[in-house]
């Protein structure tokens, strides 16, 4: 009897105590992650057959991937087997190797000058198919297939539109006086397939894209004169759009292609922004100081300019809208030394060169927030700095071994890459339109 | 002669009918057949039929030859015949006579002495039944009484046997009885300890759980899953995303499914993906701690 009330005692206890539990309160809270690059393998592609020589297309992707500092691609002396199909890929030894991501794919000739890229990415963790495409081209477009193939993989992976098959222009110095040679240069992305758009043995500077990627702004002392050129990259035909007395300097496409934002001076020296219609060659003045006011930038509804002014003492980057009447607004005051702004593509940040500790960086303000601004880059004489078009990389100048070279950093700071090239001394990139 | 043929005449008689039956049935399903199969079978039967029929008419004009002959030499041998057997009659006649006299006289001299070894014979009988009937009575009483003392062994044996079986049961009974009711105490006390052991075992996770154990371990998770974690250039501050996981016992994570999230596709794959490599996940400093299914809510403070 006893024991049996015990018994009935202990299960009601246990039917309390029992009841159905709630794990609603265990919740790992996770604040921070890494800025590591993404482990892909980018297999090598099958070749079609008796076409040893084909392009290799999984290469230059893989370039491209790393040159973004957001990927690591997995070097292929590593790899185990090559798989050229989504159906041949052994999910384990690839994740055992560390891969986030595969890349597979082949090529096959269509008729004599033809090829077509198939190609699969395939996350490793979850095996799930991202991409399955084929792409055409023939042998002399081969290059940019694989640029594009790389923008789908870097759009897929991390949500921002590639940018490798865009291009850049530049301007390469080599020899000295009286021998040196200005070189303006339009490249792919990579640095790779370039072209000499224009030379001369007085200086480039300053080259523009036009919004449509058709044409290039620029300016050449060919004269002994500054004098602004637009030059039609497909026919290589250029007019003169500004040469004025004195300087014409610093030419900037609104956003619709119809106008240069320009610096030009008066007869005393005073440097200040217009801007020039270029259908009826009509100039408008936008800034009237004493100091100089030069490097104008378009915000991108088109309605007001981003400018360098020593108006306060040293260089600082201010606003001003272009209804009349407009005054001019500072935008930085950290430091003694802001200059040459650039606005990103979806215009929350602003890119510009600072000086810090006597050396020039990249800096980027935020322009939603509350204005922080951001030292970027670590170089001595890091300058030009110019958005990709996709936001997430920033083109610049700088210097390797007392070389002028170009280098790239993500809008945020967090990747850093020199771009090799044997161009001489590297000046002014900018990067160009999707 | 005469006689074979008058032994013979039956078996004659019979092949006559015999071949005037076969005869008739060939005719019979001649025609008979005729009428189906005319045109598949032609004249063979009908043929046949003629030269049966010839055979039959000669047989019979041997039979009447034959009886016509066997007739007029039977009555020869009768006549002959007739006069020995008067000639013997009267010998025959005389010697039965004597031997009848000779016979009667033997036959009275055997049956007196016959009636004399038949009374002998009667008395030794009727001696020898009642002797054999005393035998058998005697035989009787001595295997009856063999049986009856059988049967009361085989009874003995029964019920001993019975006995020994329902004494048998009884202590099986008892047995089994005694069995189950230590089995019952052994299933009480089995659940009353299971009972004690899983609340002692919910004392200790809410002991655990309150302790800094359960810090502990959070701790550990969340420094596997933020180091595996590459972070997307859209997972800014204000994104906030949770991603729930199942692990097995050994930490492996079988499923990470991000539920709510305000994040991109970036933002979801790259937190989905953390998950896996941080598999296997840190184990509970207590094993009481493991949870097989849990949130994680990233929240990027940078």
């Amino acid at each position: 009897m006893n024991k049996s009330r015990t018994l009935a005692l202990i299960a009601l206890i246990a039917l309390i105590v029992l009841a159905p539990r709630s794990w609603a309160g265990f919740v790992v809270e996770v604040t921070r992650g890494q800025d590591n690059a993404i482990p892909i393998a980018i297999v090598p592609f099958a070749p079609s057959a008796g076409d040893a020589g084909a392009f290799d297309v999984a290469q230059l992707v893989a370039d491209d991937l790393n040159h973004s500092g957001r990927f690591k691609p997995m070097s292929r002396t590593d790899m185990i087997e090559q798989p050229h199909t989504g159906a041949s890929i052994s999910f384990d030894d690839w994740r055992r190797l560390g891969n986030d991501y595969i890349l597979v794919g082949q090529l096959q000739p269509q008729g004599a000058d033809r090829m077509t890229i198939s190609f699969e990415l395939y996350n490793v963790l979850n095996r799930q198919r991202l991409l399955g495409y084929q792409i055409t081209a023939n042998r002399s477009g081969m290059r940019l297939a694989g640029h594009q193939l790389a923008d789908m993989v870097f759009e897929k992976i991390l949500g921002i539109r590639g940018a490798f098959a865009t291009r850049i222009a530049y301007v390469s110095v080599q020899g000295q006086v009286p021998n040196r040679v200005y070189r303006l240069i339009v490249a792919d992305a990579d640095d790779e397939n370039r072209h000499t758009v224009m030379q001369s043995n007085e200086p480039l500077m300053s080259p523009a894209w036009s919004p449509d990627g058709q044409s290039l702004a620029y300016v050449s002392f060919e004269g002994r004169l500054s004098t602004i050129y637009v030059q039609t990259l497909r026919t290589g035909e250029r007019h003169v759009v500004s040469a004025k007395a004195g300087v014409n300097q610093a030419p900037a496409w609104s956003p619709d292609g119809k106008k240069l934002a320009l610096t030009l001076s008066t007869r005393d020296g005073n440097l200040d922004i217009y801007v020039l219609d270029l259908a009826s060659g009509a100039l408008s003045r936008i800034t009237d100081d004493p100091g100089i006011d030069t490097e104008p930038q378009w915000s991108h509804d088109g309605k007001s300019l981003y400018f360098t002014s020593d108006r306060a003492g040293g260089p600082q980057i201010y606003r001003v809208g272009l209804q009349p009447g407009d005054h001019p607004r500072r935008l930085t005051f950290q430091g003694n030394y802001n200059a040459r702004a650039r606005l990103s593509p979806d215009e929350s940040q602003l890119a510009f060169v600072t000086q810090e500790e006597g050396a020039y960086r990249i800096a980027v303000m935020d322009l939603k927030g509350r204005g922080d601004t951001q030292i970027i880059t670590k170089g001595r004489f890091d300058v030009s700095p110019s958005y990709a078009p996709n936001g997430a990389m920033i083109l610049y100048a700088t210097r390797d071994r007392s070389r002028g070279v170009l280098a790239v950093v993500s809008a945020d700071g967090r990747v850093q890459e020199n771009l090799s090239s044997d161009e001489g001394e590297v000046q002014e990139p900018a990067w160009g339109p999707f | 002669m005469a006689s074979e043929i008058k032994e013979n005449s039956w078996p004659i008689m019979l092949s006559i009918g015999l071949h005037a039956a076969i005869a008739a049935a060939l005719l019979l399903m001649t025609l008979v057949s005729a009428d189906r199969v005319s045109s598949e079978r032609p004249a063979a039967p009908v043929n046949a039929m003629v030269v049966d029929s010839q055979v039959l008419k000669s047989f019979q004009r041997a039979q009447a030859e034959r009886a016509a002959a066997a007739q007029a030499a039977a009555q020869a041998a009768e006549q002959a015949r007739a006069a020995e057997q008067a000639r013997n009659a009267a010998a025959e006649e005389a010697q039965s006579a004597r031997i009848a006299a000779e016979a009667k006289a033997a036959t009275e001299k055997q049956a007196a002495a016959e009636a004399k070894a038949a009374e002998e014979a009667q008395a030794a009988a009727q001696a020898k039944a009642a002797e054999e009937a005393r035998a058998a009575a005697q035989a009787r009483a001595q295997v009856e009484a063999r049986v009856a003392a059988a049967r009361a062994a085989q009874e003995a044996e029964r019920r001993a046997e019975e006995k020994r079986a329902a004494d048998a049961k009884a202590a099986a009974d008892a047995k089994a009885a005694e069995a189950r009711r230590l089995a019952e105490n052994q299933a009480k006390a089995d659940r009353e300890a299971e009972l004690r052991r899983q609340i002692a075992e919910e004392e200790h996770v809410d002991a655990v759980e309150a302790s800094p154990l359960r810090d502990r371990y959070l701790a550990s998770l969340q420094d596997r899953i933020q180091h595996a974690w590459i972070k997307p250039p859209s997972a800014r501050v204000g994104i906030k995303c949770q991603v729930q996981v199942t692990q097995v016992p050994g930490g492996e994570v079988t499923s990470a499914r991000v539920s709510q999230c305000n994040g991109d596709a970036a933002v979801r794959q790259s937190i989905e993906n953390a998950v896996y490599r941080a598999s296997p996940l840190p184990e509970p400093p207590d094993p009481a701690l493991f949870q097989r299914n849990f949130t994680i809510e990233f929240k990027p403070d940078e």
